[in-house]
């Protein structure tokens, strides 16, 4: 009687729901990013910046009259979370499509599934190669770390003519990625590394790398990490009498770093996507918008997130029709200008963009150069 | 030269293991528990110190207030959560001592911010050249002399008080203490409230060094104690303190060395390994 009568609720409520689904007047987006746990911070920043973003296209009147709606899950930055909230989002929230704005291990895994499922999914900054690799589906507004890795190889050997450098690399695919493309391009711009030392994420106590680095007298230190490892890395290596400049890239790349390494955090160079000088609107309301909203400055997470959903937003407004088909088409012809810059994307999925170069002055992430060059900045297109 | 540095540097990371060890093996050695959950109370130690310092406190009186309220959060843990649980199995409270792990670092998340705190002013920031060219701030020389003195201090109560005599005879045979008069419960509120105080010491200190504070900072802590008093023979307070100290300085090498094909942690538990296969009752401890 129970089966029966089960059966029957089942196919009321799905009945009932038909309609609806139907006639939505919101497109929802499935968003997952690491809410709780280690990588929190980062999770929410890029929430906030989704939601920012989110707020402004349905504030300007939607996509054709429908409100944008995310759906938000927390995946604790790990695939063993993100592969079934994946499956959720597709098969009962029924989401239009997907936007990471979690870490590499995650959005790895939940690429696969949007990909099986021919739903598209844009993953806002995880870095790993394999993410757009999982289809044709799947898309990244992000660099990927070789990519940034090649531009510190510029911004150090040529821009600055420093020669001699110590890396010091975070062993996740995050620094390794970023080691590959710098040493990748290291000697073309006449950069000697004296020595590379790695650590793990979840180190913060750096006193033998800051002795042994000190010892190898390097021109200049090029350190992947995230703020949270760098904060304390640069005011260790500060700490020890280590002069020379240092390197970073977009892991650093919130005030979160500066409040950590305090007046150490002086005259530290990234490499990164948001460039908190930008004369451009779009970028201009949203580092206003964001720290409204958040209430502490914008960073690079929060910049990637609120991108992808721009980016998705217009994809949407162009799709020829409501199928998914339709708007991977949008996505992949996409020119658009975000907050992190010009965005367009290669057969691969990857996108083009500039590569930003900040500096930290008076306790801000200020403009200090931008790197244009399409050749060295060629993204991964297989 | 270098060498020399990196053995210092390996004395202050092994001056705060022990720091954070101690209580744990001081808590194993009375009641036989593995109290994961010290480690949260190492974390709760450095928020509060960097709170007080933020809020215009000394750094002496943030350390002072912090060890003392650590301190009595430890008693609490003790009082609530294993006192119903001793006469359970020891793995109901090793369960325990996770779940209120796990559950402190969401805390302190959703208290403090998942971004971590830090020190608007960092103090003792000064540096001291100790010998030409290696620096040293007054923050990591304040860890191995903080260390030094409050480990003495408690191994001089430990063998010249009565209380001291009195917590020895209880971790010795708890019901034979108990008859010759020994208030057992009394020594446990202190086992706890030194231990935990220790704990908030080590994170107080840690947050000077890295300038860091963070929800999750005690999940390396909390498994690296548990390897400390392993290697240290589960419940010898001596043999703890030197794995503290040689884990310090072969993590300092082996970074430096090793760092290409293991990362620190994966050092610390091969070291781990190869002690207990040629001593398995640990570094000090007699068979």
């Amino acid at each position: 009687m129970t089966k029966y009568f089960k059966s029957l609720l089942l196919a009321v409520v799905v009945a009932l729901s038909l309609p609806f689904a139907a006639f939505a007047d919101s497109i929802k987006i499935g968003f997952n990013a690491p809410l709780t746990g280690f990588a929190a911070a980062d999770g929410n920043s890029a929430l906030v910046g989704a939601e920012l973003a989110v707020e402004q296209v349905n504030s300007a009147g939607g996509i054709s009259g429908k409100q944008l709606e995310l759906v938000i899950y927390d995946d604790q930055a790990s695939p063993k979370e993100s592969a079934p909230l994946a499956v959720k989002l597709i098969t009962q929230d029924n989401v239009a499509a997907g936007i990471s704005g979690s870490y590499s291990g995650a959005t790895r895994a939940a690429a696969t599934i949007y990909q099986e499922n021919s739903v598209p999914y844009i993953s806002a900054y995880a870095v790993h190669p394999d993410i757009t690799r999982a289809g044709d589906y799947v898309f990244r507004t992000s660099f990927v770390g070789e990519v940034q890795g090649r531009a510190g190889a510029k911004l150090i050997g040529e821009m600055m003519g420093h020669k001699r450098v110590v890396m010091i690399t975070l062993n996740n695919d995050f620094g390794k990625s970023l080691a590959n493309g710098f040493k990748e391009k290291a000697a073309d711009f006449g950069i000697e590394i004296v020595n590379e030392y790695e650590y793990s994420i979840k180190d913060r106590e750096f006193g033998a790398i800051v002795s042994k680095a000190k010892s190898d007298e390097p021109d200049a230190i090029y350190a992947s990490g995230y703020f949270f490892t760098a904060g304390p890395l640069v005011r260790q290596l500060r700490a020890a009498g280590i002069e020379v400049p240092v390197i970073g890239q977009e892991g650093y790349d919130s005030q979160k770093f500066i409040e950590i390494a305090g007046p150490d955090a002086e005259g530290v160079i990234i490499t990164t996507s948001l460039d908190r000088d930008s004369a451009d609107a779009v970028t201009q309301d949203f580092i206003s918008g964001f720290e409204a909203k958040a209430g502490y400055p914008s960073d690079m997470v929060a910049a990637s997130a609120h991108t992808a959903v721009l980016v998705m937003a217009d994809a949407l407004a162009r799709a020829a029709d409501d199928s998914a088909a339709a708007l991977r088409e949008a996505i992949a012809g996409a020119n658009v200008m975000a907050s992190t810059g010009q965005i367009s994307f290669n057969a691969l999925g990857e996108v083009q963009k500039d590569v930003q170069i900040q500096i930290v002055k008076d306790g801000n992430w200020r403009h200090y150069a931008v790197i244009s060059d399409t050749e060295l900045l060629a993204p991964p297109a297989e | 030269m270098l060498a020399i540095e990196l053995v210092i540097q390996g004395i202050v990371q092994g001056a705060i293991y022990a720091l954070i060890a101690l209580g744990l093996v001081l808590v194993y050695g009375l009641l036989r528990i593995l109290h994961v959950a010290h480690a949260a109370l190492y974390t709760l130690g450095a928020y509060i110190g960097v709170i007080i310092v933020n809020h215009g406190g000394h750094i002496i009186v943030a350390t002072a207030v912090a060890m003392v309220a650590v301190g009595f959060v430890g008693v609490g843990v003790y009082r609530f959560a294993y006192k119903p649980l001793l006469d359970k199995p020891p793995l109901i409270a090793l369960i325990a001592s996770i779940g209120m792990f796990i559950a402190a670092e969401e805390i302190y998340r959703i208290i403090f911010g998942a971004y971590g705190m830090s020190f608007e002013q960092p103090p003792l920031q000064q540096q001291i050249e100790l010998f030409k060219g290696f620096h040293l701030s007054t923050a990591r020389i304040s860890v191995v002399f903080l260390s030094i003195l409050f480990i003495g201090v408690l191994g001089w109560l430990a063998a010249s008080t009565r209380t001291g005599i009195a917590w020895r005879a209880t971790v010795s045979d708890a019901g034979m203490a108990a008859s010759f008069g020994v208030n057992i419960e009394k020594v446990r509120y202190i086992n706890f409230f030194i231990g935990s105080a220790l704990a908030a010491l080590a994170g107080v200190m840690v947050a000077l060094l890295n300038n860091l504070v963070e929800p999750t900072m005690g999940a390396v802590p909390a498994y690296k104690a548990l390897a400390i008093i392993v290697l240290g023979g589960l419940g010898s307070v001596r043999g703890t303190l030197v794995a503290s100290i040689a884990l310090g300085i072969i993590e300092s090498f082996g970074t430096i060395y090793l760092g290409h094909v293991m990362d620190r942690d994966a050092i610390a538990f091969t070291f781990l390994i190869i002690v207990l296969m040629i001593r398995p009752q640990g570094l000090l401890t007699r068979r």
